[in-house]
């Protein structure tokens, strides 16, 4: 009888002890440890290029040296399962003390207070050095659950022996407006040889961050995640001006818009796109992949009627509410946001760092090489974009935008049934 | 009279039976033809996916973005072999997943064998109950498991251990291989244990020197099963396994997969060459035992 009552005040306590590993989440609780006690802190890394993956290990072995008492272990991680592996971790309260994801992946786990609040660790350089929308971008209420380090824009790169060969000028100057992207592309297109090539098979992300530069804001996101949707002129004018391209004028190749970033590199390299509209990122495609002789390089940030501002999830370091050390990993952090070692992970792939003094490292660390001035330029105007704080936003975007996207970009419903279904997803997400 | 009549009758029908004949060997020919062309396209549909990525990991990385591929790379170079081992410390993570599949397949396959036994030779109420289970553990997709097993192995100390993937691979593979095997232990005639049992052998000579050598392809095929199940799974790798030390190969092949799309193929090919290797050296040892036949004519009388 007592073995029995003992049993179950047993599972009991599992019971308690597990409801509070998987809901334990308290969001800003973030414990202190005994200054001097030696910890190891794991780091799951999601690191791609070789060069960042390099580079991320000589910032983790530079700060090891210095910190014997906190000492840093890289996991490599990969951005394709991340976040079911977040889910359960957090759930099993198993998650790596420093967690390497995006900012739109993290502001679901942060609304349900499985991060824990770096504001009170990070020194008012860091805190200087990155602009305050994207500061904003990783807020909620008070609490900052990540600190951005890199991010994406998007570009135009051009084959400017093809240019030359048609007789068109390569175009300068600080933007380069939808119109003129349209007119090069017009010129180019010729031989059945196309003006431009464009990944979207999944266009959402594309449409969203760049639809900022039409002021097309798609949300109003509340303080508490919630949303209201407004799908106008200026959201729709990104994918009308493709859709424009792909059909109206035929100077960009519909099959692209099935395909990823990366399947349509080939055809860039082999000069079957003049230009090749994509994440900066595939900048280290190009360099690595290109044949010898070719040329290219990359346009000015691409600029709507609002200017060449586009939004952007940009790339974050977060420490779990759980953490037994979260103070020290947020020190971790803030030795990552130090501006060389944020020029390092943003050479490495071709991203943006988030710091302004960052920026100006990694210019002059590339100075003359192709394309640098001009992707660093279009991260001047990069904003974090409002829909990264909705609640619904990546359930709506896997059920409703995608699909609406793509059908629209197949020619198979009109732009304002596209609006329409845009907006009744949302509701039915809501 | 009849003799003048009959003679042509003869020879024609004769010569209908040779035309007949021949027409059938034609057919027969045709089809067979047409056979032989099915095969190689079906060689060809299952072999050219394993001829891209035996291409593919010895191209170089201008090669593989090249618009005009050509199916054999221009020079063989290992520069991808190289890299992929060195990226993704492949060695480690095969001598994991070896130790995790072969210890998967040994439980798998000696807690099968006697319950399937049990399960085709028993008239039980167990029997429906078993079948129920087997069937429904089935349709669970793996999400929806993953947390409670998660928080079931955490106090347990086995999460991040090799020990509990077996022990979860084991749990998952296990209803396949009973009701795989249950239908072999079936399909061997009770009347060869009767036989047996009547020439004076008890029940456990009966299933040591009769059912056993007989179930040999049964419990091959269940092998095999449960070796590549646990062999390329990955999901469940990926939720339990933190320690990179104890991760296995298709946690390591991940890696050469990036964000919006990006894929180092090169390199992701070449380290799943090297992973297709000890998957079909296992095949290639105990696939001899994959054969039938061993009991047609058990029981004619």
């Amino acid at each position: 009888m007592h073995r029995s009552i003992r049993a179950v005040a047993g599972i009991g306590a599992c019971a308690v002890l597990l409801t509070g590993c998987a809901f334990g989440g308290g969001g800003g609780a973030a414990a202190t440890s005994d200054p001097d006690e030696e910890v190891t802190l794991t780091f799951q890394s999601l690191a791609f290029q070789d060069a960042t993956i390099q580079a991320t290990q000589d910032i983790v072995d530079t700060w090891n040296a210095d910190h014997p008492e906190t000492q840093v272990e890289v996991v490599q991680g990969s951005w394709d399962n991340v976040h079911d592996q977040l889910v359960t971790q957090f759930q099993g309260g198993e998650a790596p003390d420093i967690i390497h994801n995006e900012a739109s992946d993290m502001t679901g786990f942060a609304q349900d207070g499985y991060l824990a609040d770096l504001s009170p660790y990070l020194s008012d350089d860091v805190v200087d050095s990155v602009g305050e929308g994207l500061w904003e971008s990783v807020t909620i209420g008070d609490a900052v659950f990540a600190a951005p380090t890199v991010m994406q824009s998007y570009v135009v790169f051009a084959n400017t022996a093809m240019f030359e060969e048609a007789g068109v000028e390569v175009p300068t100057g600080d933007e380069l407006s939808w119109d003129a992207l349209r007119e090069a592309a017009q010129q180019l297109t010729a031989d059945g040889r196309f003006g431009v090539g464009w990944g979207l098979r999944q266009p959402t992300a594309a449409f969203m961050n760049l639809g900022l530069g039409f002021d097309g804001t798609y949300f109003d996101v509340a303080d508490d995640g919630s949303a209201t949707i407004d799908v106008g002129e200026g959201e729709l004018a990104v994918p009308e001006a493709v859709h424009a391209m792909a059909y109206d004028d035929a100077s960009l190749d519909p099959v692209t818009l099935t395909q990823s970033g990366g399947d349509v590199l080939p055809g860039f390299l082999g000069g079957q796109y003049g230009m090749y509209v994509g994440g900066s990122y595939l900048a280290q495609q190009i360099a690595d992949s290109a044949p010898e002789g070719f040329e290219w390089t990359v346009l000015p940030p691409l600029a709507g009627s609002a200017g060449g501002v586009q939004g952007t999830s940009p790339q974050t370091l977060s420490v779990p509410a759980e953490s037994e050390h979260a103070d020290r990993a947020a020190e971790f952090i803030d030795f990552f946001m130090q501006p060389e070692n944020l020029a390092a992970i943003g050479q490495g792939d071709c991203l943006i760092p988030a710091s302004e003094p960052a920026r100006a490292d990694l210019a002059s660390a590339t100075e003359g090489q192709t394309g640098w001035t001009e992707m660093l330029a279009s991260g001047e105007t990069l904003e974090a974009a409002p829909f990264q704080l909705a609640s619904g936003y990546p359930q709506w975007k896997d059920q409703y935008a995608t699909p609406l996207f793509q059908q629209y970009l197949a020619n198979a419903i009109t732009l304002e049934e596209l609006q329409q279904q845009l907006a009744d997803g949302w509701e039915q997400v809501g | 009279m009849s003799v003048i009549t009959d003679a042509p009758r003869a020879q024609d029908s004769g010569g209908q039976d040779d035309d007949r004949s021949r027409s059938r060997r034609t057919r027969r020919r045709v089809w067979r033809a047409l056979q032989y062309v099915a095969l190689v396209l079906f060689v060809c549909f299952l072999g050219f996916p394993l001829l891209f990525l035996v291409t593919a990991a010895f191209k170089t990385q201008q090669e593989l973005q090249s618009p005009d591929p050509q199916l054999l790379p221009a020079q063989w170079n290992l520069d991808n072999f190289i890299g992929a081992i060195e990226r993704a410390g492949l060695g480690q993570a095969a001598l994991n997943s070896l130790v995790v599949a072969l210890a998967t397949t040994l439980i798998v396959v000696v807690v099968s064998l006697p319950a399937a036994y049990a399960l085709a030779r028993f008239q039980t109420r167990l029997r429906g109950l078993a079948t129920g289970w087997i069937l429904l553990s089935q349709v669970f997709p793996f999400i929806l498991i993953i947390i409670p097993l998660f928080l079931m192995l955490r106090p347990l100390g086995l999460n991040n251990t090799l020990g509990g993937l077996v022990v979860v691979y084991v749990v998952w593979s296990l209803p396949f291989a009973l009701w795989m095997l249950r239908g072999y232990v079936a399909a061997i005639p009770s009347e060869l244990e009767e036989a047996g049992a009547m020439d004076g052998a008890s029940r456990l000579r009966v299933l040591v020197s009769i059912i056993m050598p007989l179930l040999g392809p049964g419990l091959v095929a269940t092998a095999l099963f449960a070796f590549i199940g646990s062999w390329n799974e990955f999901f469940f790798a990926l939720v339990l396994i933190k320690d990179e030390a104890l991760q296995t190969l298709p946690q390591r092949l991940a890696l050469f997969v990036g964000s919006e799309g990006q894929v180092a193929l090169g390199q992701l090919a070449a380290g799943s060459l090297l992973a297709c290797i000890p998957s079909l050296v296992f095949f290639a040892i105990i696939q001899r035992r994959l054969t039938s036949g061993l009991l047609s004519g058990a029981v004619k009388g």
